[in-house]
């Protein structure tokens, strides 16, 4: 072994309990950081997938400007047809049509204003979680006519169950008064209060019957084999829509910005949160390392005497500050990596985390995100913390005078 | 003897300036990360809270017992009289509104739009602070007899209709008929959640009665109290004014949400600040230890002129003491420095719609409460001198003769 | 050709106040192959003297040229460099790394040097036998005595094949039978290796052994005597 790592390494640990006492800190940080980086980058991930897969998909094409105004004339012509060519692109997994508008629900009972969405059942299942939510009947078929799948929240405010009529209400793409009657064949239960308070389906191809809509739809969905994967393919999927139409591909991100935006402020105080820990345990390696250079002056002083380079002197200490870091860093992983584990087949709750958690589409039990990502960002960052943590005292060194260094005690 | 230990303890504290700082230091960004988290935590939560009582909106609601399963004008109850209408007049109530809420259509000639329509009295609404903040053109409602209707922003944009353009409202009466009243948009407001802009429209309370065949009946009352944390006593109260056939519920039954955030925030407030000191203690702990350490000899020496260990020990627990209290006075006037000038509100414009999720505006005002510094002070203070009892035992421990022969 | 020539050197200390004359024009010249005492009471300047030769300490004025270079005008990477390749120290209280083995001591400086670890290894042995200390070579410090100790700084002074050893009060930690022995192979040194011995002193065991004592009083030469006839 190199000697300078020899010195390096035995010289940690000539005051072991010191030394261990450091390392602690950075385990005890280390463990933590992982825990909760995996804990957030898994919640962030759930976030997506519920939010996605419930409302938005990964990817669609749309009018220009429906994002915004969401007008019932801003449609995509010939939606069905679009969205089976655009399944053969690369990458994309499944698409679906899209069409929806606002009416007036009515049960024998009661009325409610609701937002009614036009699927294509066949493909609506593999764009969209809400088919499997299904709790009483069943979701829509192929060959359903007037048919409709209401959320269980809407289903108990128009006292209706499956087999019930509705009557819908509203206006149709010609501006004319447009009305149908449709029988609800099953109710959705998702325990996500927005959805099962707002949502209602029917075939597209009734759908666009009764609000005169022709061949026309509100936007075709796209899932992809990856989510991350969404901007990269907005160009490709614009490139292949038909021209003249102003239609527009738009990301997730572009569909719902809030999403982003509340990780982004989540992140924000989750790293003034770790910034905090990291500085704490970069002050423990500072002291720790300052401590172990003042009180080996005079043998610094000795080195510098027999022909060292203070540039050496430093080394060793920013080598030490390495070995101790590696030491938390790999315990802190290994420690980090068995609680993950842990939750990651258990998932992870704590009491009252249930309600907030709906408020953000997540289930009540988290799952961590196991990933090199999850289980090194952390850890890495102390690291990185402890090393510029070590910078002063081995400036220090840079200054010492061999004569005075070996007189100090 | 005790002012003689005490001077030692602080004189010892500064043999080693360097190291005593650089612990100090540690303990001084600890304090004030804890006390600056739970002002901005205590912040975002008393904003969810005041947005959430707001939309409620109220502290307290009544309505008919059936109501909250199924919002239909056909689960109405009378306006408050009697023993309610009484209770309602006494503190801590500070200020009611009784209120037709219904599900309503909105249409232009456009398009339409399903939401809920409030049939409120003006002027208790504004007691209540359930007005929209911002009235961007026309007015607010005049009184609760005004037949005009006042829509949010972008509802307006959506139905692409405009101050003083007729739209549709439709809704369904007890005899689940739909009624519908062409209606003039007096005015449009602003609403701090733009999301709340497509979900409300206010009309005129006796309008609406008017419209819906109900004269008299509401669909709830709302109650604003002082203070929001304590709502059980005021509900029992009502409760009994207003008899067997109304349910009385506080804010924290009917939004869970919010008072699951604010349970999780005072449990997060606790388990961070113990979090962060952990992350202290061993760096504590490791000051302590080297510092008795180099001490070796001295504290033999003291022992050997016959100084007891029981005052050892509290001669270590001293300087920890001492330590802490600096570090302490340090980081909580840092926080209450740097939170002070940021209580006017930190701007959240960039992140606007993710606040949105949380129930919250685009601006934080973080809020320093004293109860937090003193908080952080026991936590800090309790488990540092638990921590040094480690080191200050081994001190006081130590065998003389071995301890003068060291080195 | 001198081994050491100093011209002229002066050197002020600060003590809070008060201002103490290190060296106060000192000029000296010493061949090479020689083995000299510099002596004088504490506070006479011997060791500044020493560590000035050894560049370990810049005189305020004056010059030293230790073999063909000036020294005091370089930098202290040049300094260190000087140190590590062309001279020996050894000090009063041994300064070993106490978290190296012996060998790994007297390796430490040929480390620095750049030497390979083979042949690090087998001069390390091979000096250490040389001063017999076969069989300790594995051994902490604080394992060895004092004497043992001293040696395995000497040995670490002249692993690296310096023309030039600074000894600074050598013996002063050292009864006198490992004195004697520790004297004695210094002189073996300076015979068989044709090493320069500088040594700062005012033990009389030593003075003996010189061949040169240079006596030093309040940072000026008081005296140079040559005593060709030394212990044998």
């Amino acid at each position: 072994m190199n000697i300078t790592g020899l010195l390096a390494w035995r010289n940690l640990w000539r005051h072991s309990r010191r030394t261990w006492l450091t390392v602690g800190a950075m385990v005890f940080c280390n463990t933590l950081l992982v825990f909760l980086i995996a804990i957030q980058l898994g919640s962030y991930r759930m976030m997506i997938d519920n939010t996605l897969s419930a409302f938005t998909g990964h990817l669609q094409v749309q009018h220009l400007g429906y994002l915004e105004e969401q007008k019932m004339r801003q449609t995509v012509p010939e939606a069905a047809a679009l969205a089976s060519r655009l399944a053969e692109e690369p990458h994309v997994e499944a698409t679906a049509a899209r069409a929806v508008t606002f009416a007036l629900a009515s049960s024998e009972q009661r009325s409610f204003g609701i937002q009614l969405t036009g699927v294509q059942p066949a493909l609506e299942t593999q764009v969209s979680s809400y088919p499997g939510l299904v709790s009483r009947g069943r979701y829509l078929q192929q060959g359903d006519d007037a048919a409709i799948v209401l959320g269980s929240i809407l289903a108990r405010n128009l006292k209706v169950a499956p087999g019930d009529e509705v009557t819908l209400l509203g206006s149709g793409y010609d501006g004319s008064v447009a009305a149908g009657v449709a029988t609800v064949v099953g109710i959705i239960d998702s325990g996500l209060a927005e959805v099962d308070r707002g949502v209602a389906q029917a075939p597209l191809a009734w759908f666009q019957q009764v609000f005169a809509l022709g061949d026309r739809a509100h936007s075709v969905v796209l899932r992809l084999d990856d989510v991350n994967r969404a901007p990269m393919l907005v160009p490709q999927i614009q490139a292949s829509l038909p021209v003249g139409e102003s239609l527009v591909a738009l990301d997730w991100d572009q569909l719902q910005p809030g999403l982003r935006e509340a990780i982004r402020s989540d992140m924000v105080s989750a790293w003034f949160m770790y910034g905090v820990l990291i500085v704490l345990v970069a002050l423990s390696v500072l002291n720790t390392q300052l401590m172990s250079v003042l009180e080996r002056t005079r043998e610094f002083g000795v080195m510098l005497a027999l022909g060292l380079r203070p540039q050496r002197l430093g080394r060793l200490v920013l080598l030490e500050t390495i070995f101790l870091g590696l030491i938390g860093l790999l315990l802190g992983v290994a420690l980090g990596a068995l609680v993950v584990l842990y939750f990651d087949a258990y998932g992870f709750s704590y009491p009252g985390m249930a309600e907030a958690a709906a408020r953000f589409n997540l289930p009540p039990r988290i799952y961590p995100q196991v990933s090199l990502l999850s289980l090194f960002l952390g850890p890495l960052t102390v690291f990185l913390g402890a090393l510029l943590a070590a910078v002063y005292p081995a400036l220090r060194l840079l200054r010492l005078q061999p004569v005075a260094a070996m007189r100090a005690v | 003897m005790g002012a003689g230990i005490s001077r030692l303890a602080w004189r010892n504290l500064w043999r080693n300036r360097r190291r005593t700082l650089i612990m100090l230091a540690a303990v001084a960004v600890g304090v004030w990360a804890m006390v600056f988290m739970s002002a901005m935590m205590r912040g975002m939560v008393d904003e969810m809270v005041r947005s959430g009582l707001e939309q409620l909106p109220g502290m307290v609601q009544i309505h008919q017992r059936a109501y909250r399963d199924d919002p239909s004008v056909v689960n109405s109850m009378p306006s408050p009289e009697g023993t309610l209408q009484a209770a309602l007049a006494e503190p801590p109530v500070t200020a009611w509104a009784a209120r037709v809420r219904v599900p309503a259509m909105v249409a232009s000639a456009r398009a339409s739009r399903g939401l809920t329509l409030l049939g409120v009295d003006p002027a208790a609404e504004r007691a209540l602070g359930s007005v929209p903040p911002t009235i961007s053109e026309g007015r607010f409602l005049e009184d609760e007899h005004d037949r005009g209707v006042v829509l949010g922003q972008r509802l307006v944009e959506r139905l692409e209709s405009d101050l003083g353009k007729r739209v549709v409202i439709m809704s369904q009466d007890p005899q689940n008929d739909v009624a519908d009243r062409g209606v003039r948009v007096v005015g449009i407001y602003k609403a701090r959640l733009p999301g709340d802009e497509e979900r409300f429209a206010y009309a005129g309370r006796a309008a609406l009665q008017e419209l819906l065949q109900v004269p008299g009946q509401v669909s709830e009352v709302a109650v604003m109290a002082t203070d929001y944390r304590r709502p059980q006593a005021l509900v029992e109260h009502l409760a009994r004014a207003a008899g067997p056939q109304l349910e009385v519920l506080p804010w924290t039954e009917l939004d869970p949400f919010l008072s699951s955030m604010l349970d999780l925030q005072d449990g997060f407030s606790l388990v961070f600040m113990v979090v962060v000191f952990l992350a202290l203690s061993f760096g504590l702990v490791n000051t302590l230890a080297m510092a008795v350490f180099e001490r070796i000899r001295e504290i033999g020496l003291m022992q050997a002129l016959g100084m007891r260990p029981g005052l050892i020990l509290r001669q270590v627990l001293l300087e920890s003491l001492y330590l802490l209290l600096l570090g302490l006075a340090v980081g909580n006037g840092a926080a209450w420095l740097t939170i002070k000038p940021l209580e006017s509100g930190i701007e959240l414009s960039s992140v606007a719609r993710g606040m949105e999720m949380f129930a919250m505006g685009a601006t934080l005002y973080p809020a320093l409460y004293w109860r937090d510094m003193v908080l952080a002070t026991v936590v800090v203070l309790g488990l540092g001198v638990l921590a040094s009892l480690i080191p200050a035992w081994r001190a006081a421990r130590l065998d003389p003769i071995r301890a003068l022969n060291s080195h | 050709m001198s081994a050491i020539h100093c011209r002229d050197l002066c050197k002020t200390f600060h003590q809070g106040e008060e201002e103490i004359t290190g060296l106060d024009h000192v000029s000296l010249d010493i061949e090479a192959g020689s083995f000299v005492a510099l002596v004088g009471p504490s506070g006479s300047g011997k060791t500044t003297l020493l560590n000035a030769m050894g560049g370990l300490d810049r005189p305020d004025s004056g010059e030293i040229v230790l073999g063909d270079t000036r020294i005091d005008t370089l930098d202290q990477g040049e300094l260190a460099d000087l140190r590590l390749n062309r001279i020996g120290f050894v000090f009063q209280s041994y300064n070993l790394v106490p978290v190296l083995s012996a060998r790994e001591n007297v390796e430490f400086v040929m480390q620095l040097q750049g030497v390979g670890a083979q042949e690090r290894a087998a001069r390390a042995e091979a000096v250490l036998a040389e001063i017999g200390l076969e069989g300790l070579s594995g051994r902490r410090p604080a394992e060895l005595s004092g004497g043992q100790q001293q040696r395995v700084a000497v040995a670490r002074a002249i692993a690296s094949e310096p023309q030039l050893i600074l000894a600074d009060e050598p013996t002063a930690n050292l009864d006198s039978h490992s004195a004697t022995q520790l004297m004695e192979l210094f002189v073996h040194l300076n015979r068989e290796h044709k090493v320069t011995f500088v040594m700062a002193t005012h033990d009389t065991r030593v003075m003996r052994y010189a061949r040169r004592v240079v006596s030093l009083q309040d940072g000026r030469i008081e005296s140079d005597q040559r005593t060709p006839e030394a212990v044998e």
